[in-house]
């Protein structure tokens, strides 16, 4: 049995269909990536893992526990970390992180000793005792996480936890939950950003409207939709009809003005096709290889972009 | 400039239509509370304001004209509505029972004791606590009081014009009487004047006569008296002789005859013969006869008497004073202390502020923040979060209501009541409710904004309608009824008891067990409300 396993899960608010049939798995030690637009159903999917949302149809087991009857048992073993960064703005990062433990079931002496590791593994020590309200929202965001694993959970419900954070902020995040994953975890980590799914995610659901689109390996995703890698060139003067002719798994997309397309079977005919353009006699500007992402692969698979600024 | 301004003034227009929360702040709100305010107060002016008439447990022991006429008046009296009750007992109970913020008794005998001079007492039983129907039922006594006095003085004033009435008649026949009295003895005097100069001229006269008849008496006695002195004389002489005779006898003397007796004077002669002429004339002429015979006049008739029929003492006495007793049921001072009703009030008023919004928007404040759903995955569950946070307010409201009242008491000298420890009781139970009813306005509203105006409206109504800021009898009685409806009626009327009444703790049991069911009632509505809530996101 997967650490977590969803199954035709469908919920409703009201007329509105929020998931229609999701379906996906965890193992433990596993990062899965519930990848989607706004509104695609990632935190309903969240909210019913963590056992806070009822849901209408489908089975989800967590930890071997059933929902929602063995809802109990499963909040046991579970460590939601939201997106929102839930603390009481006027306690301290220390009495916060004493106080979730505690709430997660951790003695006041098993509590303190977390809070205290917890503080100095997420860059906090030195201002554990200042309000919250006082820290930047990098040490906000760690200290939201670190609340939610304060208890060493099995499952990891993380949702889209490194959203305007600092660079640093966000790597201590990433090199966490991947710490936690190979302590055996099975993380579901919620996101739009596609560079963090294809960094953290051993596996990737695609969700849109409430429906799973495809679900694998960030390549295999990739693969599946069929997109080829590109090289765009620049040149000084146009390249002249069959300048490429002869380099195997390349061909013209586009042709115009300086400008040329190239779709390509595999990456690495991209030295043979800039050296056709140099014989061709178009003197080379520049050049930008493209490879398909999992953006490229959404846009494929939805006809929509994964964020409103991939359209751009 | 004037563009710019135009759309700001647009703009801002737009966002306060579609403040749908600060509409009902600004409008609403107002309206609820001008209505229960004014609905509260409505006693203030008068029954023809919509206010209810004062129930007053009449008992008229007393059955004579002072019970009857104080009844009759509370009849008339519209402001008043006059519940006859069979005794003191049954009255004094009635008002214990709150069923009324006095009763008034008119005791045996009052009737009598006034007519009679002597001064009576109405007793008045009184709820210490309902001072603005007490201060009617005072007033409405005193003119009870006034009026019964001024219809027996009236009366007595009535009889004593009819005894003048009559006394004046007596006197004017009297008078009449007297006069023809005086014209009678008048004539008597003048009558026994003249009988009283004829009969001196009679006596005269008759005095005169008796005189010459003694002068003639006397000189018909001289013959007499001579005889008789000769005769003595002679008596004398012969016995001398004779004794001689016998002398000169000697021996023979007894040989001597015995002289012949002279003749013996008759006593009624010898007596005639000394009497004085006086002694004789009396007897012979007694003056009754003579004089009557003499002076006898007529005299008038000696006047009768009228019959003089004076009236009878009026038997009207000025009408005795009828003061008015209080007696406050429970044994409490007559007049509380404003502070007894200020400081509870207020501090519930203050205490709701403090848990209703307290708790609502520490819920809110949870949601907001999303601890709330966060602590919903934990193994902790809602029931127990929502428990403490009650908990927490609750322990903040008693520790609040504990400083105002030691405020209250040593600043304000405010009473404690017999037990102060009871009033943990009533302090308990509104405490309860007032937070389990922030759960309830955390549950029924959707944001911060929306508590203020919600909770707002609850708190003044409640503490406006629930007697909080004035005694709860200005307001009208189905307000009273209505108010029964909000905890802070039965915490005012617990406190009351124990601090204005100084009821022992026993007597606030029902009101606590009325606060305690509201608190579990507004916990088992909030907790659906607010689990319902957090569920739909």
């Amino acid at each position: 049995m997967p650490a977590v396993l969803v199954d035709g899960l469908t919920k409703r608010w009201g007329a509105r269909v929020a998931l229609r049939g999701v379906s996906f798995t965890v193992e433990r030690g596993e990062i899965v990536g519930l990848l989607g637009p706004n509104g695609a159903g990632k935190s309903t999917t969240l909210g019913v893992l963590a056992t806070q949302l009822p849901f209408d149809r489908g089975r989800v087991v967590i930890a071997d526990r059933e929902l929602p009857r063995d809802a109990g048992a499963a909040r046991r073993v579970v460590g939601l970390v939201p997106q929102q960064i839930a603390l009481y703005p006027t306690l301290s990062a220390e009495e916060n992180l004493r106080f979730f433990g505690r709430a997660a079931g951790l003695t006041a002496a098993a509590a303190a000793v977390a809070a205290a590791t917890a503080l100095a593994r997420f860059g906090l020590a030195e201002r554990a005792r200042e309000p919250i309200a006082r820290l930047s929202v990098g040490m906000r965001r760690r200290l939201n996480l670190a609340c939610g694993i304060l208890h060493a959970p099995a499952i990891v419900l993380l949702d889209e936890p490194v959203v305007g954070v600092d660079p640093q902020s966000r790597e201590r995040i990433f090199a966490a939950v991947q710490e936690l994953a190979r302590g055996g975890a099975a993380v579901v980590y919620s996101t739009h950003q596609m560079e963090e799914a294809e960094r953290l995610c051993g596996r990737i659901v695609l969700l849109d409207g409430g429906e799973v689109r495809a679900a694998g390996t960030p390549a295999a995703l990739v693969a599946a939709t069929g997109l080829v890698p590109h090289v765009r060139l620049r040149t000084i003067r146009s390249l002249g009809p069959g300048w490429l002719d002869g380099v195997a798994g390349a061909r013209v997309v586009t042709l115009a003005d300086g400008a040329c397309d190239v779709a390509l079977a595999d990456a690495s005919a991209v030295p043979a096709v800039l050296a056709a353009a140099d014989r061709g006699g178009g003197r080379l500007v520049e050049f930008q290889v493209v490879r398909p992402n999992l953006a490229d692969a959404f846009l494929a698979l939805t006809g929509h972009a994964l964020r409103d600024d991939d359209l751009a | 400039m004037l563009a710019g301004f135009r759309a700001a003034l647009a703009k801002d227009v737009r966002l306060l239509v579609r403040d749908g929360v600060g509409l009902v702040f600004l409008t609403v709100a107002p309206i609820v509370v001008i209505t229960v305010a004014g609905l509260s107060l409505a006693n203030l002016y008068g029954p023809d304001a919509g206010a209810s008439p004062i129930v007053l447990p009449l008992v008229d022991a007393d059955g004579g004209r002072v019970g009857r006429a104080i009844a009759e008046r509370l009849a008339a009296e519209p402001a008043v509505r006059a519940e006859p009750v069979a005794d003191a007992d049954a009255a004094r109970r009635r008002v214990r029972e709150k069923a009324a913020a006095a009763a008034l008794v008119v005791p045996a005998g009052t009737t009598d004791a006034i007519a009679a001079g002597r001064p009576a007492r109405l007793v008045v039983f009184t709820d210490p606590v309902r001072t603005f129907e007490l201060a009617r039922v005072r007033l409405l006594v005193e003119e009870l009081r006034h009026a019964v006095q001024a219809g027996l003085r009236d009366a007595a004033a009535g009889e004593l014009d009819a005894a003048r009435a009559r006394a004046d008649a007596a006197r004017a026949d009297l008078d009449r009487t007297l006069d023809r009295l005086r014209a009678d003895v008048a004539r008597l005097a003048a009558a026994r004047a003249a009988a009283r100069a004829q009969s001196a001229a009679a006596k005269r006269e008759a005095s005169a006569r008796v005189d010459a008849a003694r002068k003639r008496l006397a000189a018909r006695l001289v013959p007499l008296r001579t005889f008789l002195a000769d005769l003595e004389a002679r008596r004398t002489t012969f016995d001398a002789w004779l004794a001689e005779v016998r002398k000169q006898a000697g021996r023979f003397a007894d040989r001597v005859p015995p002289p012949p007796a002279p003749p013996v004077v008759p006593p009624e002669v010898a007596a005639l013969a000394a009497a004085d002429e006086r002694t004789l004339l009396a007897r012979l002429l007694p003056d009754d006869g003579a004089l009557a015979s003499l002076a006898r006049v007529d005299l008038p008739p000696p006047p009768r008497l009228p019959a003089v029929e004076l009236p009878a003492s009026p038997d009207v006495r000025l009408p005795g004073a009828l003061a008015a007793e209080e007696t406050s049921v429970s044994g409490a001072p007559r007049t509380p202390n404003p502070f007894d009703q200020n400081v509870p009030g207020f501090a519930i008023t203050f205490l709701l502020l403090g848990v209703l919004l307290g708790v609502s928007l520490a819920l809110l404040d949870e949601r907001d923040w999303g601890t709330l759903d966060r602590l919903r995955a934990t193994r902790t569950p809602l029931g127990a979060v929502l428990g403490a946070k009650l908990v927490a307010r609750a322990a903040v409201g008693l520790a609040q209501m504990a400083l105002l009242f030691a405020v209250g008491r040593l600043a304000f000298d405010v009473s404690l009541g017999r037990a102060p420890w009871a009033l943990v009781l009533p302090t308990a139970g509104i405490v309860a409710a007032g937070t389990a009813f922030g759960l309830v306005v955390a549950g029924a509203t959707a944001s911060r904004e929306a508590v203020l105006p919600v909770g707002s409206i609850v708190i003044l109504t409640m503490a406006a309608a629930g007697g909080c800021w004035w005694p709860i009898d200005l307001e009208p009685r189905w307000m009273r009824r209505a108010a029964l409806a909000f905890p802070t009626t039965w915490a005012m009327d617990a406190y009351n008891d124990l601090m204005i009444r100084r009821e022992p703790p026993q007597a606030v049991l029902r009101a606590t067990a009325a606060l305690a069911a509201f608190a579990v009632l507004y916990l088992a509505a909030g907790l659906l409300l607010f689990r319902r809530r957090v569920r739909r996101g």
